[in-house]
């Protein structure tokens, strides 16, 4: 009995995980606006990264959402040079529960480099 | 007005993470909004001024100033323990023109561009490319700045072109914060910049061949490089061929170079009389640790430009699993029997796939390179006549001594004619490693006990050599300058740079890595005469 619950408690484990995954998108053109202190060790390292981790709210009438990149101190451009989206099991069965309403938004986003 | 960030700093780090180093300062640097201020020119020298506005700080404080751009340099050479200034975000461009062209010249205006110093690669050959133009050569890949380049010499395989410096037509540097202190310099055979241009980005024009070619590869030591001009050329394609071919059959090409007599060829690459053309690029990877009797080799030769080529990106790009990198690297370091095991496994990640041929211009061939983690990478230069020799050598060193977690490449570039250039002989191999990170163990040597026995080993064998400034070496290494370079090229890169530089700034754009191999001396300092003539 203890055996067949392992084994749950893996399978379980497994789906959770495989539902976390991580989808980049990088222009071929252009450079991504640098961060010159390094503070990264990641994929991003000198890069400046802007980290969302929000949950947004739509109207009940509304399909989606558009989220407008302005720029910034991080992001002189207001370009894209790169957008890493993150879907998690936990955002999915918000999106589900809520009917749409709810939307959990993990995302890391680099802009292009202002050129002269 | 340009405006600087200036941030306290205990340490500073390269991309690869070979540091870290110390550091006070940290100085950022960006222009004034095109907006507030349209003319490139004013902007320019706009820029101009709060560089001298920082090295005079600097220079009140008696302290050492270092700009750097992209980090990429693989030990200490960008780096200074006191002020250091990150220039990245100066990137102007100005394509020059008929009227811009000293009467004596023997450029094309439409080739010539000036770039500032923290523009990188990559956006150099997008400008280019919007001309129709192109580089000759970069490095392997695109995001180092046109100054970190020429500083360190940066370079590709272009077997008949040369390294990134060799390009380089122009040098504006700021020396100092006082008037006259920003000087444009090219050479006198070879003049490109009339003085009504060169006058509006500087106080002085040096036309001087020997101080220009020194200048040229300064190590960041000749002052602030605020521009370059370099000469392009029309925009052309890369075709690319991956094959493994016969070990000695590679070798054989390395150290002949003799691509038209070769028993190697490319159908496709042959005359009407089946004779070998001479490729643009030439690479041999080398997997020391295999007993396969064949080498992967790259070959690419140039084309003319088409508009209808086949795009030669993937849509997709995987990237390896940085636990698995880390992995690696922890197996290196407790158990470096498994590192030939484990280089196999990772052979279809670090060597290109084979038979697969594409073509694309440069940048597009020679495109980005993600951060993997940290990175080391020993690269050193021999006449190519001596490639496989020195090869043999290094291998030997790897696996008797080892094994060291990396493997081997070779390529091959044109004899420059900038001074303490390290691709100095006729063609030049770059024989280098390049591998992960590791610790020292009781079973695994150091990076630098590993770079020591290189030299070691080349100067046991006799064969002349030099190494890549941006890339890992015992720099400390007695004599080592002297090994490398012939007496009276040392004393003359030191005797240009003394000229140029008051002995404030001598001090100021010095550090630890050109004390270390004895280009400066803060103690013994040799004040050239400012007014004495440069010959």
């Amino acid at each position: 009995m203890k055996k067949i619950s392992k084994i749950i408690v893996l399978i379980a484990l497994s789906s959770l995980l495989a539902s976390c995954y991580s989808i980049r998108l990088r222009s071929i053109n252009g450079g991504p606006q640098p961060d010159p202190l390094m503070l990264r060790n990641d994929y991003y390292r000198g890069m400046e990264v802007i980290e969302l981790d929000t949950v947004i709210t739509i109207d009940i009438t509304s399909k989606d959402f558009t989220y407008l990149i302005k720029e910034s101190e991080k992001c002189k451009s207001g370009k894209l040079h790169s957008v890493e989206f993150k879907n998690t099991f936990g955002g999915s069965l918000l999106s589900l529960i809520t009917f749409g309403r709810k939307r959990k938004m993990k995302v890391k986003y680099v802009c292009m480099k202002p050129t002269n | 007005m340009a405006t600087t960030r200036t941030h306290a700093l205990k340490e500073w780090d390269t991309l690869h993470n070979n540091g870290p180093f110390p550091l006070k300062t940290l100085y950022v640097t960006e222009l004034e909004g095109d907006g507030n201020m349209p003319d490139k020119i004013d902007r320019y020298n706009d820029a101009t001024k709060e560089i001298q506005r920082l090295i005079k700080e600097t220079n009140d404080a008696h302290q050492g100033f270092r700009a750097y751009g992209s980090a990429w340099s693989m030990n200490n050479i960008a780096h200074q323990k006191d002020r250091m200034h990150y220039n990245g975000f100066m990137n102007i461009h100005i394509p020059m023109v008929v009227e811009n062209l000293h009467a004596d010249t023997s450029f094309d205006a439409s080739n010539l561009f000036l770039f500032e110093c923290g523009t990188i690669i990559k956006r150099v050959s997008e400008v280019l490319s919007a001309h129709g133009k192109s580089l000759k050569t970069t490095g392997a890949s695109n995001g180092q700045t046109i100054a970190g380049c020429i500083s360190t010499g940066v370079h590709g395989s272009a077997l008949h072109v040369g390294a990134v410096q060799d390009y380089v037509v122009g040098i504006n540097l700021i020396i100092g914060s006082n008037k006259n202190d920003v000087v444009y310099i090219e050479r006198q055979t070879e003049p490109a910049l009339n003085d009504d241009f060169a006058k509006k980005i500087s106080d002085r024009i040096i036309r001087n061949d020997k101080l220009f070619n020194s200048a040229l590869v300064g190590l960041g030591s000749f002052g602030f490089i605020h521009g370059v001009v370099i000469e392009a050329e029309p925009r052309f394609l890369l075709k690319r061929y991956v094959k493994k071919i016969n070990k000695n059959l590679a070798l054989e090409l390395s150290d002949t170079l003799d691509f038209t007599n070769s028993a190697f060829k490319i159908p496709e690459e042959t005359d009407a009389q089946g004779i070998g053309n001479i490729p643009y690029h030439y690479k041999v990877f080398i997997n020391q640790y295999s007993n396969e009797p064949n080498y992967v080799v790259e070959l690419m030769y140039k084309k003319s430009f088409v508009a209808d080529y086949k795009d030669p990106f993937p849509v997709i790009k995987q990237s390896v699993y940085r636990d698995l990198i880390h992995l690696f690297t922890k197996m290196s370091e407790k158990f470096p029997k498994s590192i030939p095991w484990l280089v196999k496994r990772l052979r279809k990640t670090i060597l290109p796939q084979v038979d697969k041929e594409l073509i694309g211009t440069l940048p597009q061939i020679f495109w980005d390179a993600p951060y993997q983690g940290p990175a080391f990478a020993c690269s050193v230069g021999v006449d190519h006549k001596n490639a496989s020799k020195a090869l043999d050598l290094l291998a030997n060193l790897t696996k008797n001594e080892g094994p060291i977690p990396g493997i081997f490449a070779l390529r091959f570039v044109k004899q420059s004619k900038a001074t303490l250039a390290f691709t100095k002989f006729p063609v030049t191999c770059m024989l280098e490693i390049d591998g992960v990170q590791w610790n020292k163990t009781n079973k695994i040597m150091s990076l630098t006990e590993f770079s020591k026995r290189i030299i070691e080993v080349l100067k046991q064998n006799n064969i002349p050599f030099t190494l890549h400034w941006g890339k890992n070496s015992d720099w400390a290494f007695p004599n080592l300058l002297e090994l490398m370079y012939e007496k009276e090229k040392i004393e003359t890169w030191m005797e240009c740079r003394k000229t140029l530089l008051n002995s404030d700034m001598q001090k100021m754009f010095s550090n630890d890595f050109i004390e270390t191999i004895g280009l400066y001396s803060p103690n013994s300092i040799d004040v050239g005469d400012p007014d004495a003539p440069i010959v």
